[in-house]
Formats: structure tokens, C-alpha cells, sequence
């Protein structure tokens, strides 16, 4: 897999993510750090489907859109909802994320282990990478990860754009107490948006094996590209979340292999997680609202005022 | 005498754990600041110990090499040296304190700087990711601490017999907690305090009244990292190790994680609260690591207890933000000298 072509796939699945933590966060107005777990959920979905079934990652997609999205919308149902009707501000629902996180780390974990016992195999570790195979001259990771986000935006977009409940939807994130007296169901916008994050979330999970190896730590560190993705695309906006995805997924595998070449060091190209960070540094003290907050007229004027 | 070594592995982590909930319940019980990157400062406590002050040893002692190397060859030169002398480990011993203070203190103030004007959740989020970010790095360069290799932190205290040595540490632990203790209670009821609950409370009140929030959280961040530094330096004293692959597999649960269970278990903003969090915390975990073996037999399957424990404490959390969001203790509200003597 040449460099450019593992950055591209990288930024796809990090888009995948940085989307549904968006949708999340404008629904729901909390930063979900349970995000990373959503992903490894749909890589072990993947992973026992692939072992026991000797189904093919690719198709085991479908399976594991359905499947995340109910861990997503049962995340809501079980816990976000009934803490925000007893009227918890947003600290306590970040940290109620981050008990998520943890008892999803520990069911992961025990999964694990029976899933190893089953197939005696070790499942803490695994890659897919073994599977993936050339089609017209690039591998086919990266064709189906491309088709993947673009289907999901074109999706997302005619139901955003050219349903009635699209319409309801981005009304309840613009202004929920005007679209509730309208007659909108926010609570069922949010719990769809839950869904969809969870789906998104979990799919990209399935398609993370084939480009990095799923170890008991890597929800807790592709967390920090998720957020960082979200951050430099303003967290409130779908289009800056996508945008972001693919900046940092970029700048990730491109300057460290950048940097690796320049000082000949490869021991340099683990550290793609200190860009993600420098990224969002200089995001929030450049420009904290994100892309989406630079009133980029403002900026065309001034550039051509010169 | 297995119950007594039940009991002294409670005491060490309920030490442990007062000394860190302490310093995060400044930050976030009275300030406000959701630092999800506690981890960080206990983390940069023990790089204190294994990585700056096993290289200022080396120096100071002619030691050449790596540090991995080099550390095992300071560890046991040291401990030498303590045998013979007991007061070189005491002088050592309170510089690595004061050391890990000044470096998590400075770390602190640094760490919170991008952060600082923002809202609560992007707080939260770039603090989790500084913290994050940082342990791993630490876990990749064998430079910091040894990478995969880890380092060797020598033991100030051969000077005491081996067999009490375990008992002499979590003694070390639980006055260095006491002291925390006092130190913080003090700071929380001077006017100084008063004003960290205004900043929790109301931003804008406290900017109308001439204050600076961004200085206020950069001091209270940095008071509450030199503290929790301490707590990282007395756990490399128990394991005379540094294993910074432990930090990327427990990092985040342990040192960020289990210290706020134990705030909200307490009570935020209530320091006796979180001395109680910690006390319970501490023997949960105790009593399920000693129970492990009776408990995953019961339940038939090939787990291992940590994972376990994650879901409990997990559930346990989540319960608590349910049904009991104010903690055990709840936060009482201030009396300060004025309304004390109207009251009388």
C-alpha cells in the first residue's frame, strides 16, 4: 500500500468518524468520547463474522451499520436521555461518555477472550490487511472505503435536503424549542442522529483493520484524530467534519512519512497522533470556531484588498 | 496473614487516590475545569522519577550510557549508598518531591494554555487529547522513560528492612495524603477558594467583579498537577519501576477515570467527600481483586478481572450521575468568618 494511497484511506474512515461525532454533537450538544469504542465495536463485528462465518469484511458492512447504529441509539435511549430530562449540564454527560467508553472497553474485552477461546485464535490483536487486493492498480480498501463515504453523503444529503423529516431535523438542531412548538419530534431527530453515529462509526470500524492494527488501546487514541477532525471542521457542521477528516487524516500520514524521509528516521511515523494534537492547538487559538466559523468573504475581501 | 495484605493494598491505593481526586477535585470540584487529561500529571510525576531525576543521577555519578541501562546502574549505585547512609535517601527523597511539584506545577499551567478562555467541552476534549497524545509519546521514545524496556527507579529506603519496606511506603503515602489533606483544605477556605467556586459558578459575575478567569485556571491547574505529580513519583517508589506501557493500557482508566468516580461518588467541590470516595473506592477494588478467582469461576467464563472491574465501575458511575449526582457528602455551603459571628 503506497503512502498517499493509506492517507486517503485513513482520511475516509476518519471523515466516517468525524461525521457521526458531529451529528451527535449538534443533536445533542455533547462531545461523545465513546466514539472510538462505537469504531472498535464494528471491527470486532467484522472480525467474528470473518472467524466463525468466514464472511468477508466488505460484506459484513451492512451487518455492522445495523448493529452499531443500535448500540448508538441505544446509547442514547439508556443513558443520555434520561440524564438529560434530569437536567444534567454538559460535564456530566461527557463524563457519562466516558463510562461508556469503559464498559464498552471492558465487554470488549471479555469478548475477546471467548472469541479467542472459540476460534483459538488471539482476537486482541488482529489486522485485516492480509485481505486487501489490488483491483485496477490500487487496493480495493480504498476503492470500497471511497464508495462507502460517498454513498453515506449522498445519502445523508437527500435525506438532509429532500425529506421532511431532513428538513424537521436540521430545524431542531438550528432552534429545538421553535421546531418542538412547530410540531417537530426532537427527540426522535436525536435518537436518529445517535443511530446514524454509531452506524457511521461502526462501519468505518469494520474498514480500520485494513489499514491499522486494532490493539485493546486504539479506541482511546483514535479518539484524539476523531476530535480533532471534528474541532478543525468547527464540531457544529457536517461539511467542516468531513473537510476535517480528511486535513487531519492527511496531515497525519503525510507529515510524519514527510518527516520520516527528511530526517531518515522511520521510528518517526508512529507519531501521527502529535499532529492530530499540534492541529487542534492551532485551530483553537487561531480560529476556535473551526472552518466553519472563518467568514471566509471577509477573508477573500481582505486577501484581494491588498 | 492474607487479610493484612488485603488491608495494606487498600490503604496504599486509598493514599494514592486522595492525594490525586484531591488535586483534580480543586480543578474540577471548586474550579470547574473538566480536566480529562488528569492522567497527564501523574504520568509527568513518574517521568520525574524515572526519566529527569535518573538522569540528573547519572550525571551526578559518572554514569554513561542510555537510560535504560543507565537507570538499572543509578538504581543500584543509590541503593548502595542509602544502605550505607540513610540520610542521603531522606535529601533524595524530598527532591524528587519538590521536583515532581515545580515540573507537574509548570506542566500544568502549560498544559491548560490553549484551553484556557474556551467552553467546558472543548476543555475537556483538547485536555483528554494533551494527555493522550503525551502518553503515547512516552510509550514510543525510548529517549523519555525507556519505551517498551521501561526504567529502574532506585529505592531510597534499603535502609529499612525488606520485609517492612512495602508497609514503610504506604506509610510514606498515607502522611504525604494527610498532608495534601490539610493543604488543600486550607487553600479551598481562604478567600482564594471562595473565588474558584465563583469562577465554577458564574464566569461573567467574576469578570464583572475585576477577576481573571484565564489566570485563575491556569494557577488552580497548575496546584492540582504539582499535587498530583507527588502521587506519581510515591507510585514509582512502590513499584521502583516505570512501565510506559502501563500507562497506555490503564493511563486514562486509572488516573483519569477512577478520580472522578470518586469525586462524584463523594461529592464535588468537598474534599472530606472525596477522602470518603476514595476509601470506598479503594476497598471495592481491593475486595474484587482479592475475590477475582472465586468470581470469574462462578461465572464460568475465560475472563480476566480487570474487564471485570471496568464494567463495574462503569455501571457504578452512571448510577451515580443517575440517582445520586451530588455525592455521598454533598457540598456544604460557605461560612465565612463574618457570618459566623452574626450567627452567634
Amino acid at each position: 500500500m503506497g503512502v498517499v494511497e493509506g492517507a486517503l484511506i485513513y482520511s475516509n474512515l476518519l471523515a466516517l468518524l468525524a461525521l457521526g461525532l458531529t451529528l451527535t454533537y449538534m443533536t445533542t450538544a455533547v462531545p461523545n468520547f465513546a466514539q472510538g469504542s462505537f469504531a472498535v465495536f464494528g471491527s470486532y463485528i467484522a472480525l467474528t463474522l470473518l472467524r466463525l462465518f468466514g464472511i468477508h469484511p466488505y460484506k459484513s458492512l451492512p451487518i455492522a451499520f445495523v448493529l452499531g447504529g443500535l448500540l448508538g441509539a441505544g446509547s442514547y435511549l439508556l443513558i443520555l436521555k434520561p440524564l438529560i430530562r434530569r437536567g444534567a449540564n454538559v460535564v456530566t454527560l461527557m463524563i457519562a461518555t466516558l463510562a461508556l467508553d469503559l464498559i464498552l472497553l471492558g465487554f470488549r474485552g471479555i469478548y475477546a477472550g471467548i472469541l479467542g477461546k472459540i476460534t483459538r485464535q488471539p482476537c486482541e490483536m488482529f489486522m485485516f490487511s492480509y485481505l486487501v487486493k489490488p483491483v485496477f492498480g490500487v487496493p480495493d480498501i480504498l476503492l470500497v472505503s471511497s464508495l462507502v463515504i460517498v454513498l453515506t453523503l449522498l445519502g445523508l444529503f437527500f435525506l438532509l435536503y429532500k425529506t421532511k423529516f431532513g428538513i424537521a431535523l436540521r430545524a431542531s438542531v438550528e432552534n429545538p424549542m421553535l421546531s418542538e412548538i412547530m410540531g417537530v419530534d426532537v427527540e426522535k431527530t436525536r435518537l436518529f442522529s445517535w443511530f446514524l453515529s454509531g452506524a457511521l462509526a461502526s462501519m468505518a470500524g469494520v474498514l480500520l483493520p485494513f489499514k491499522q492494527e486494532i490493539v485493546p488501546a486504539t479506541a482511546e487514541l483514535v479518539i484524539v484524530s476523531i476530535f480533532a477532525s471534528s474541532i478543525v471542521g468547527g464540531l457544529s457542521s457536517i461539511a467542516g467534519a468531513i473537510l476535517g477528516g480528511y486535513i487531519v487524516g492527511m496531515s497525519e500520514s503525510l507529515i510524519t512519512y514527510y518527516l520520516s524521509v527528511v530526517t531518515g528516521n522511520a521510528g518517526l511515523l508512529v507519531y501521527g497522533k502529535v499532529v492530530s494534537l499540534v492541529i487542534i492547538v492551532v485551530t483553537l487559538l487561531v480560529a476556535p470556531r473551526g472552518l466553519a466559523g472563518i467568514r471566509w468573504r471577509k477573508v477573500i475581501r481582505w486577501r484581494s484588498g491588498r | 496473614m492474607e487479610i493484612w495484605s488485603l488491608i495494606t493494598n487498600i490503604l496504599l491505593w486509598f493514599g494514592l487516590y486522595v492525594i490525586v481526586s484531591l488535586s483534580l477535585n480543586v480543578e474540577y470540584g471548586y474550579c470547574g475545569i473538566p480536566n480529562f487529561g488528569k492522567a497527564l500529571s501523574v504520568i509527568v510525576g513518574a517521568v520525574v522519577a524515572g526519566g529527569l531525576m535518573t538522569r540528573i543521577l547519572m550525571v551526578a555519578m559518572g554514569v554513561h550510557g542510555d537510560i535504560i541501562t543507565g537507570s538499572s546502574a543509578v538504581s543500584g549505585e543509590v541503593t548502595t549508598l542509602v544502605k550505607s547512609n540513610p540520610l542521603y535517601g531522606i535529601v533524595l527523597f524530598l527532591v524528587y518531591i519538590i521536583l515532581a511539584l515545580i515540573i507537574g506545577a509548570v506542566v500544568g499551567a502549560v498544559f491548560i494554555l490553549p484551553s484556557a478562555r474556551l467552553k467546558e467541552d472543548y476543555l475537556a476534549i483538547t485536555l483528554l487529547a494533551i494527555a493522550e497524545t503525551f502518553t503515547m509519546v512516552c510509550y514510543y521514545n525510548p529517549v523519555i522513560v525507556g519505551s517498551y524496556y521501561g526504567v529502574s527507579v532506585p529505592n531510597l529506603f534499603a535502609f529499612i528492612p525488606a520485609s517492612v519496606r512495602y508497609q514503610t511506603i504506604v506509610g510514606i503515602i498515607l502522611i504525604t495524603a494527610f498532608v495534601v489533606y490539610i493543604v488543600l483544605e486550607r487553600i479551598v477556605e481562604s478567600p482564594y477558594g471562595r473565588l474558584l467556586r465563583g469562577v465554577r459558578e458564574n464566569e461573567d459575575v467574576m469578570k464583572a467583579y475585576g477577576r481573571n478567569v484565564m489566570n485563575i485556571r491556569i494557577k488552580t491547574m497548575a496546584l492540582g498537577s504539582g499535587i498530583a505529580a507527588i502521587a506519581g513519583v510515591l507510585l514509582t517508589f512502590y513499584t521502583l519501576r516505570v512501565q510506559p506501557d502501563s500507562f497506555m493500557n490503564y493511563g486514562r482508566t486509572f488516573w483519569t477515570f477512577f478520580p472522578f468516580l470518586i469525586i462524584l461518588l463523594g461529592g464535588a467541590g468537598n474534599n472530606r467527600g472525596v477522602v470518603l470516595g476514595s476509601l470506598i473506592f479503594a476497598t471495592l477494588w481491593e475486595l474484587v481483586d482479592f475475590y477475582k478467582d472465586n468470581i470469574v469461576s462462578a461465572l464460568h467464563l475465560p475472563v480476566e478481572a480487570v474487564w471485570l472491574e471496568y464494567i463495574l465501575f462503569g455501571v457504578l458511575m452512571l448510577l451515580i450521575l443517575f440517582y445520586k449526582p451530588e455525592g455521598l457528602i454533598p457540598e456544604k455551603p460557605i461560612v465565612t468568618e463574618p457570618i459566623k459571628r452574626k450567627k452567634s
